[in-house]
């Protein structure tokens, strides 16, 4: 077995503790060897499929023991796995399937009449596989030798200001090394049981699972917080120590009535990511989950993770995200990249082993996003947002460098929701801003004036959005103007409009 | 409520059923202009509500039914449909 790998993770723990719980998904347990076995099962059927070596497989699916399944057979039969947002539309999978060429795609029952209308006209894409029906016999496929540390293990797509996703590449190696140093931060270790609400299309999902099979650990997959007595159940009964959220995870298990009275002894970490946590907010979970420490951390598809606050430093400094993850660096530059001083604001860098190694075929926006560093092949990410660091060295975020959005968690482009909005007859100007939001980290606001005589309202501008765009993108207001305000060169005054939207800070919950 | 005391129980759960079932097609229906709201449609299905929708909605049966619901409450058994929701209400609410 070649180390470093995804798969040398699962067959440690495979090896290791068998017998112990791997996933829950509703009523089902798999554990190690199960997980393992059915991993064996499905590699061999995409082998036989013809997936070879250094393909991509793309997953559409909402969090499951099989979507699991399907992450780390990919990377047994040698693949790279493409997790693609289970809620997005047609256009967009046609889009992401052709773009990294995937030869075949994993998805459940719910999504496969979506894939298998856009795999109709991609000539890359030979096989629909779905999850949920019994596997069809195929004859053996070849081994295609093992895979390396330095193989393909995920291509994972990201918003991008042009209102293209981009591809962020990642070879085993970054995976393996970045999970291993938030392991090692947040001491996870075989006992925890870890619940998932977050989805696994997502990084911070993902990586949920990625980091429960490197320690031997239980994950438990839930589908979001939609029907929240689940997840307050899933805490008493799993006995969870683990939980990760986004600022509206939070929100939402704050506001439930009887969740700060129970007893939850065993849950022990809290772990915050996707947006910030007012102070007021970080009380209120503390006053929610007494026994827990609370992780405040950041990062980017691009590397992952940035940094992250200790717990004993979150009164003291509620705004900071803290210091670079272990095994990595991070600091401040200026336009001329030169390192600033305490205070001073910069360009947030980034060095380490898990920054990915580009962005998939596209060579131009990766020169942008990754600069060499110091001797040949040293390689800087630049992080596009702007930060400072405190006396102490701990870096606060103080704003982005390009208008991407981040609501629920998720990056938002702009420029996908106005390219949706236009194609709509009768809508004239947009503008899509976000604006900061309690509940969501920011929320995705459409700025739109309409024709003379056009029907659409509100309702009807955003479910048209619902239709075509995934669900976090759908805007949570719709503004009506006469005409969108102009700067002096005729350019729609994004700003003014961003100020406009920003509604009174709500009053704190009680 | 004194209206109410003098409605039949079926007729009581009629009203329920009409007015939680106008208040879901008002709010988060509009998303989905072909669907007629069942009153044993599966919610969750239908995929109406976010997280921060349930909230919403939950916040509205509290506030117009005068009932508290727990945590734990928020499940498929008593918000799964609206007919779910109908028989939390009623077996909750004060009369």
């Amino acid at each position: 077995m070649i180390p470093g790998t995804l798969d040398s993770d699962l067959r440690a723990s495979a090896a290791a503790r068998p017998a112990h719980t791997a996933i829950v998904d509703a009523d089902q347990r798999l554990t190690y060897r199960e997980l393992d076995e059915r991993v064996d099962q499905l590699a061999q059927q995409l082998r036989g499929l013809g997936v070879a070596r250094g393909d991509r497989v793309a997953v559409v699916m909402r969090n499951s023991a099989d979507a699991a399944v399907a992450i780390y057979a990919i990377g047994r039969a040698g693949a790279a796995f493409v997790p693609l947002n289970a809620t997005a539309k047609e256009h967009k999978l046609r889009h992401l399937l052709g773009h990294c060429e995937a030869g075949a795609v994993i998805c459940d029952r719910g999504v496969y009449e979506r894939v298998r209308v856009v795999s109709e006209n991609l000539e890359t894409l030979r096989d629909v596989i779905v999850t949920d029906e019994p596997l069809p016999a195929v004859a053996a496929g070849s081994e295609s030798g093992d895979v390396l540390d330095v193989d393909l293990a995920a291509i994972i797509y990201t918003s991008g200001s042009t209102g293209l996703p981009k591809g962020a590449v990642f070879l085993h190696r970054n995976m393996h090394f970045v999970a291993g140093s938030i392991v090692a931060y947040l001491g996870l270790h075989a006992e925890d049981r870890i619940l998932c609400v977050l989805p696994l299309s997502h990084t911070y999902g993902l990586y949920q699972l990625i980091m429960t099979v490197r320690v031997g650990a239980t994950i438990v997959l839930e589908h979001g917080m939609t029907m929240p007595g689940r997840v307050v159940e899933a805490l008493e009964r799993e006995r969870i120590t683990v939980l990760p959220g986004v600022p509206t995870v939070w929100h939402v298990l704050v506001s439930l009535q009887g969740l700060a009275e129970r007893d939850l002894p065993h849950l022990r970490l809290l772990t915050n990511a996707g947006a910030a946590l007012s102070a007021s907010r970080v009380r209120d979970v503390h006053r929610t989950f007494p026994n827990a420490l609370l992780f405040s951390m950041y990062g980017q598809t691009e590397c992952k993770r940035v940094c992250y606050l200790p717990p004993d430093q979150i009164e003291l400094r509620p705004d900071s995200v803290g210091v670079a993850i272990p095994g990595t660096e991070a600091w401040i530059e200026d336009e001329r990249g030169r390192e600033v001083a305490a205070g001073e604001i910069g360009e947030l860098m980034v060095r380490g082993d898990h920054v990915m190694q580009g962005y998939w075929r596209d060579p131009e926006t990766t020169a942008r996003k990754i600069k060499p560093g110091r001797f040949p092949g040293d390689r800087v990410l630049r992080s596009g947002d702007l930060f400072r660091r405190d006396e102490d060295g701990y870096l606060y975020f103080v704003g982005r460098t390009d208008d991407i959005i981040t609501s629920r968690g998720e990056k938002v482009a702009p420029g996908e929701i106005e390219r949706v909005l236009y194609a709509l007859d009768g809508v004239h100007e947009v503008a899509v801003a976000g604006v900061p939001d309690e509940r969501l980290g920011e929320a995705v606001i459409a700025h739109v004036s309409l024709v003379a005589g056009c029907a659409h309202d509100a309702r009807s501008l955003r479910r048209h959005c619902a239709m075509h765009l995934e669900d976090f993108m759908v805007p949570k207001r719709v503004v009506i103007h006469d005409a969108l305000p102009k700067t002096d060169n005729g350019k729609i005054d994004r700003l003014l409009l961003a100020k406009q939207s920003v509604e009174p800070a709500p009053a704190a919950a009680v | 409520m004194n209206r109410n005391d003098t409605m039949t129980r079926g007729a009581q759960t009629d009203q329920l059923r009409d007015e939680i079932s106008l208040f879901i097609t008002e709010n988060f229906l509009y998303m989905r202009p072909d669907h007629v709201l069942r009153p044993d449609d599966d919610l969750l299905r239908l995929a109406l509500f976010d997280s921060l929708g349930f909230i919403e909605l939950i916040e509205e049966i509290q506030d117009r039914y005068g009932i508290e619901v727990r945590d734990i409450e928020i499940n498929e058994e008593n918000f799964g449909s609206v007919n779910a929701i109908v028989s939390f209400v009623a077996a909750r609410r004060p009369t």
